[in-house]
């Protein structure tokens, strides 16, 4: 009898704090976006699509996340094959490298702001070794793609990280068998790295592409403090809507796009990234 | 602040006061209340000139010409004028706030003909927004720089200087005249003007970093946010007025009084804490700590030399200027946002994005009109 309750009893922490803290405010999201005046309505809908800024927050959004993430998992996987050979200093590249995921994405954003302002670091640098006259534009409605560029920038050096020790955890977990056998058989180093580690890192390559798609779709503080609203994002807007004109169904309809567009790009990542163990298919 | 202002007060008169902070909303729907059954236990109110104009229409407040003479202040005529309502002084200025422009003194260089520094300093007739496009675009020519700024990031101020600056400025209104000719022929100006402003000011929330790092020489912004700069470098900077338009010079004064409700249960009392919270010495504290200007002209003569004189004489030398069309921000309640909205999204579209100056007022006029209508108030 006890031991039937028991794992309910166990998880039901866990679900009470879902149902709390996501489930509620959920719940209110979507009675505060789809009523208006008390009735159940499509005007705030209405109203967000109406939003000149809607369709280029979806727009940004989803083009940020397009270059960020695909780069981000390349250059962490270099930088884990690099890490899983062993070299002097190995730890100290290691915490370097790991700092940035400590930092939040608006420090982040003030940041490379500082650094590259007209009367920034890198331009000051770059005047002063003579390499160019005038000061390279990196903010400002007119230079919206250098400010593009500034947010990835920005987005590869902080949040980098996380992708990275998701993929050197998934590599050091490769049994090193798999590899001398391949050796043994004559695979060169391309040939290991095509039929070996890549096939059996998919399933922390899908967990870091999950968590960082689910990020990517409520970027925002960085986006702010880099490029103001020059470039829309939906969390943005969504915040703006909230705090600058207190429409909270509109605001409400933003948060929303960013859940569905989390779920269909969650759900596709499952369903494409099938990620079988090699050890239990059959 | 209110813990270092009001212990004085009370050795002073044995008075003791509670101060409670209340939202907008909060403090018309109590007064409503109490001033319908009679029970008042309010005895002052401090509020900006939106609510306290609304309490006066709905004839919450004592008429304050009745109390005693408070001595040894001289009230900014402008200010009084405001707080006189149909005969009535319904409250006592008591702090104010507003937007200025600031110059770094090396851009005086570069003056363009006909105007002088005196001019600009002073604000007279010969300083104007075209003699402002003149000044920025031959800073640009000589010293190929874009160095005119403003506040026009995601949480800057630059929305008050379209509606309470420029709008009044050539068409005499923030509001009313949204789509008219002059209102096109301002967005026309401004668009011109705008190839001559840094372009990162569409990024800047405040001006003060841009003007000490010298990525502007001229800017615009609220008086606090620029506080910085002046404090961190006085001799380099000079606060001077707006420049004038066809219709004057348009600035945005943010005045908060004192006003006591009717009925409140110790006037006397109340009319004591005025008396103490007007006084040149506690005006000059209130500035020092927080940045609110005085509305006494004695006050502002006893600010000590520095950079807080050099912000207060600026302040000062633009509510004198003989041509000030001084503006209030509208009290449009919860559609304040929304009003800043528009103005925000017509220099996206013009400015920024290049469209047709008229279409985009045209399409945006009804629905100004209608927050207006909204919030039950004419348009200004």
């Amino acid at each position: 009898m006890k031991s039937k309750y028991l794992p309910y009893l166990l998880i039901l922490p866990a679900i009470v704090y879902l149902l709390f803290f996501i489930g509620y405010p959920l719940v209110q999201a979507i009675i505060l976006a789809f009523t208006h005046n008390g009735h159940l309505s499509l005007y705030n809908f209405r109203s967000a699509l109406a939003t000149p800024t809607f369709i280029p927050a979806f727009k940004y959004t989803l083009a940020l996340a397009a270059v960020i993430i695909p780069t981000q998992l390349f250059l962490a996987l270099i930088l884990s094959l690099i890490m899983t050979r062993t070299f002097k200093g190995k730890d100290m590249v290691l915490y370097a490298l790991i700092i940035p995921l400590t930092i939040s994405d608006v420090a982040g954003g003030l940041i490379w702001y500082t650094l590259l302002s007209d009367a920034g670091f890198l331009n000051k640098l770059l005047i002063n070794i003579g390499l160019i006259s005038q000061p390279i534009h990196f903010f400002g409605y007119q230079y919206r793609n250098m400010e593009f560029l500034a947010i990835v920038l920005e987005e590869l050096w902080r949040s980098t990280a996380i992708v990275f020790v998701i993929i050197l955890a998934g590599m050091q977990m490769i049994s090193k068998e798999y590899i001398e056998a391949a050796e043994v058989f004559g695979a060169g180093y391309w040939t290991r790295l095509r039929k070996i580690i890549i096939p059996m890192l998919k399933p922390s390559i899908q967990s870091a592409l999950i968590i960082r798609t689910l990020f990517a779709m409520q970027i925002f503080g960085a986006v702010w403090m880099l490029a103001g609203r020059d470039i829309p994002v939906l969390a943005g807007e969504g915040y703006y809507q909230l705090t600058f004109i207190r429409n909270y169904g509109v605001a409400s309809i933003y948060a929303l796009a960013i859940a569905a567009l989390s779920i269909v790009l969650g759900a596709l990542y499952v369903k494409f990234l099938k990620a079988p163990y090699l050890e239990v298919s059959r | 602040m209110i813990q270092t202002l009001l212990p004085p007060f009370k050795k002073e008169t044995g008075i003791s006061v509670d101060f409670v902070p209340m939202s907008y909303t909060d403090i018309s729907t109590k007064l409503a209340a109490e001033e319908k059954t009679g029970k008042v236990d309010i005895d002052l109110i401090g509020d900006l000139h939106g609510g306290m104009d609304y309490y006066a229409s709905q004839g919450w407040l004592m008429d304050l010409n009745n109390m005693p003479k408070l001595k040894g202040r001289t009230f900014i005529p402008t200010f009084i004028k405001y707080a006189t309502i149909n005969g009535k002084l319904v409250y006592i200025p008591w702090m104010s706030a507003t937007y200025v422009m600031v110059v770094n003194k090396k851009a005086f260089q570069y003056l363009p003909s006909g105007l002088t520094e005196e001019d600009v300093i002073k604000g007279t007739s010969k300083w104007t927004y075209q003699a402002l496009l003149e000044w920025a675009k031959n800073i640009y020519q000589k010293t190929g720089k874009k160095l005119l700024g403003f506040p026009a990031g995601a949480n800057g101020l630059f929305v008050r200087f379209l509606h309470g600056y420029l709008y009044p400025s050539f068409t005499g209104y923030e509001a009313k005249e949204f789509n008219s000719t002059q209102a096109v022929q301002m967005w026309d100006y401004l668009k011109q003007l705008w190839q001559y402003v840094n372009p990162a000011s569409t990024t800047w929330d405040a001006m003060s970093d841009p003007l000490l790092t010298g990525q502007v020489w001229i800017a615009w912004d609220h008086t606090a946010r620029i506080k910085n700069a002046i404090e961190t470098k006085p001799n380099d900077f000079v606060v001077v007025p707006v420049p004038r338009g066809p219709k004057g010079r348009g600035f945005i004064v943010v005045l908060a009084g004192l006003a006591i409700p009717k009925g409140a249960p110790n006037p006397q009392a109340a009319w004591k804490l005025i008396d103490y919270l007007t006084k040149p010495s506690t005006q000059v504290e209130v500035l020092k700590n927080v940045g609110f200007f005085p509305t006494v002209e004695e006050a502002t003569n006893a600010i000590p030399n520095g950079p807080l004189k050099i912000l207060a004489e600026g302040v000062k030398a633009q509510e004198s200027t003989s041509d000030a069309l001084i503006v209030m921000i509208p009290n449009l309640g919860k559609n304040s946002g929304a009003f800043k909205n528009i103005y925000k999204e017509a220099f996206r579209e013009i400015v920024l994005q290049g469209k047709n100056p008229q279409t985009v007022l045209n399409k945006l006029a009804p629905q100004l009109a209608k927050l207006f209508k909204e919030a039950g108030i004419p348009e200004v």
